[in-house]
């Protein structure tokens, strides 16, 4: 992005026809020196690291949980609280796994036709909605770090993760395996990734990944365990629990 | 009918008060027309001793059944069931309740999450009869364990389920436990002893009767509480494994004052369904028991007759079309009591079906069904004892559901 911003500046610092050959060069080349070094401090700045899961198969991993969090104590700022959305769809969780900072409210919308009455007793929230349809209920505000795991009274093969973190950089990883965190200031970091279908003991797949800023940094996980199947619920709307 | 009119007004007043919550009451119903071909001996369920629900005495354009479901959810953790049928044959009542029960079910607070049903239901046996009013998802005709299962019992107890959540410990999965005490299913194991197995789409519903004169099952003769116990295991949304074992504890030598005895019926049955992929559904599941009736336990004038029937099906669905074929091997050995041809009853069936959904409230199935059986007390009734019989059914079903 830096690279098209200086271009057009160049474009934009296009001499008059009544300027001297001199005081354009001047220009030009004072421009040339402030945009670099602006680049150049806006990159050091904000890093990039991109992390890719990779399972046995070498197929990436999709919906794995990436946090990172730097080794040096007070770097990284806090991540802005955004609210977040759980929803309910074809009798599942939507996104099925979900990654949020501690203190982030998420909503948890019934787009089905049917009600579902959701619910988690896990130790870092627990929480139940009666039966509802639509949005009606406020959002849950999740206070405590650690993995909340949900399920639906009237659905049992509803689970649906949501994974609270400390940590100021965190996403889940895209279709194709990967995921880009972007903002990081300059410095070591511990990156941890986890999935409920990765079979892989966890402290097995920690990285510590340098991010220098000049160019965006990368780690690759492979994954020496097949994935534990995904679920698939078919979901029978004729169905009464016989 | 001052307690009628008390019951009314309270439903009326909770109704009332349930109304502005979400989703408190749903009704789905079902009407089922049949288009029915068939070969073989006259029909049980019209007093002979054929396996199939139709004969060629009663075929053509036929009622198939029609059902209203009602789900009435009181509060966020207990359920009002019922389901109200009617299948226009010759039963006692023409609509008639088949399940009325109430179905607790609390949050979970840990990894284990309770469940107690109180009242009439169908026992967690079946895996083919998943369908709301019990409905065969895959057939018309559920297998012969299956058919016999609906025909002849019933809970009318208490139950109480403990599951074990395995999601909350990393596992995909869940395993529960179920124990169940009932009464009124002294009559259990009299259809199976006088007629072997069938394979009919048609269950007993609880004040009504099957054949012709027709044979109630839910009544109450020693006052001997049954029971049964059993396993499901559910792991990745594509195995469930179902065990349970069932006896409901009659007094072979108790007999109404009309004659009625009660049977001692013990069984056990193990199943399981594997849904591989998403279009693909194996089935196969294994009942096997005995059943006696009369006082002489230890003499010839005891009935005492023994069981066993097993299925496999496999299923393939892929949008809107659903292909089944199934095949069941049953037999029934009596051993004492014999005062004629004995009732053994040997026999296999094939069952090929293919279901077209089309909108969301019509479904249209085809099925074709062919039994062979040898049963000695068909010579009684000038038949021959081995018989083969076959149904083609063309289902129209129209289902939908009402909300509140």
């Amino acid at each position: 992005m830096s690279h098209v911003k200086f271009k057009s500046s160049i474009s934009r610092g296009s001499p008059s026809q009544s300027e001297t050959d001199f005081t354009f060069l001047k220009r030009t080349v004072a421009t040339w020196i402030t945009l670099t070094s602006l680049a150049g401090s806006l990159s050091v700045n904000a890093a990039e690291l991109s992390v890719m899961v990779v399972g046995r198969d070498g197929r990436g991993v999709d919906e794995v949980v990436v946090t990172a969090i730097s080794t040096a104590v007070n770097i990284g700022s806090s991540p802005t609280l955004r609210p977040a959305v759980m929803d309910q769809k074809n009798l599942a969780f939507l996104p099925r796994v979900l990654v949020v900072a501690t203190g982030t409210s998420v909503e948890f919308p019934n787009s089905d036709s049917v009600s579902h009455q959701v619910y988690s007793f896990s130790e870092a929230k627990y929480f139940h909605l009666p039966l509802y349809k639509g949005q009606v209920h406020p959002p849950v505000t999740f206070d405590r770090p650690g993995l909340v795991v949900l399920g639906c009274n009237i659905h049992d093969a509803m689970v649906g993760y949501i994974y609270v973190t400390d940590a100021p950089y965190f996403g889940t990883t895209e279709a194709g395996g990967s995921l880009h965190l972007k903002g990081l200031p300059p410095g070591d970091y511990r990156v941890t990734i986890w999935s409920p279908f990765i079979a892989d003991a966890p402290e097995s797949l920690i990285r510590t990944v340098h991010v220098d800023g000049n160019e965006p940094a990368t780690t690759r996980v492979q994954l020496t365990l097949a994935l534990r199947p995904l679920p698939e619920p078919k979901p029978h709307r004729h169905d009464w629990e016989y | 009918m001052r307690w009628l009119d008390q019951t009314l007004l309270w439903s009326v007043v909770l109704w009332a008060s349930a109304a502005g919550a979400q989703d408190r009451l749903n009704v789905s119903g079902d009407v089922d027309l049949r288009w029915v071909h068939a070969t073989g001996d006259p029909s049980y369920l019209n007093g002979g001793l054929g396996k199939l629900r139709f004969d060629p005495e009663h075929e053509g354009i036929r009622f198939g059944r029609a059902f209203l479901a009602p789900n009435w959810r009181v509060t966020d953790i207990v359920a009002v069931r019922a389901v109200v049928d009617a299948y226009g044959d010759h039963d006692r009542n023409p609509v008639d309740l088949s399940e009325f029960y109430v179905d607790v079910r609390p949050f979970p607070t840990t990894a284990v999450r309770w469940r107690a049903r109180i009242g009439a239901f169908f026992m967690p046996v079946s895996l083919e009869n998943r369908g709301i009013g019990w409905t065969d998802v895959y057939s018309i005709t559920p297998s012969a364990v299956n058919t016999w299962l609906g025909e002849e019992l019933r809970t009318i107890g208490a139950e109480i389920e403990a599951r074990w959540l395995g999601a909350s410990s990393g596992y995909l999965g869940d395993l529960a436990v179920v124990a169940a005490a009932y009464g009124w299913n002294d009559p259990a194991g009299a259809l199976i002893a006088q007629r072997g197995f069938a394979m009919t789409d048609r269950p007993s519903t609880l004040f009504g009767g099957l054949g012709r004169p027709p044979t109630r099952f839910y009544y109450e003769i020693d006052r001997r509480p049954g029971y049964y116990y059993g396993l499901n295991w559910r792991h990745h949304d594509r195995l469930e494994v179902r065990a349970l074992r069932y006896d409901n504890h009659g007094d072979p030598g108790a007999a109404t004052a009309a004659g009625g005895g009660a049977w001692r019926t013990r069984f056990s049955s193990l199943g399981a369904r594997l849904e591989p992929s998403a279009h693909w559904t194996f089935i196969a599941q294994y009942l096997g028991g005995d059943t006696a009736v009369g006082a002489d336990s230890s003499g010839d004038n005891q009935l005492y007759l023994n069981f066993h029937a097993a299925f496999a099906l496999a299923s393939f669905d892929w949008a809107r079309e659903r292909l089944t074929a199934r095949y069941d091997d049953f037999h029934t050995h009596q051993l004492s009591g014999l005062f004629g041809p004995p009732s053994n009853d040997t026999g296999h069936g094939w069952t090929f079906a293919w279901s077209h959904e089309c909108g969301d409230h019509w479904q249209f199935v085809t099925e074709w069904l062919r039994v062979t059986s040898r049963f000695p007390p068909r010579i009684a009734l000038g038949e021959a004892a081995e018989q083969v019989e076959s149904q083609v059914q063309l289902a129209a079903r129209y289902r939908f559901e009402l909300g509140w």
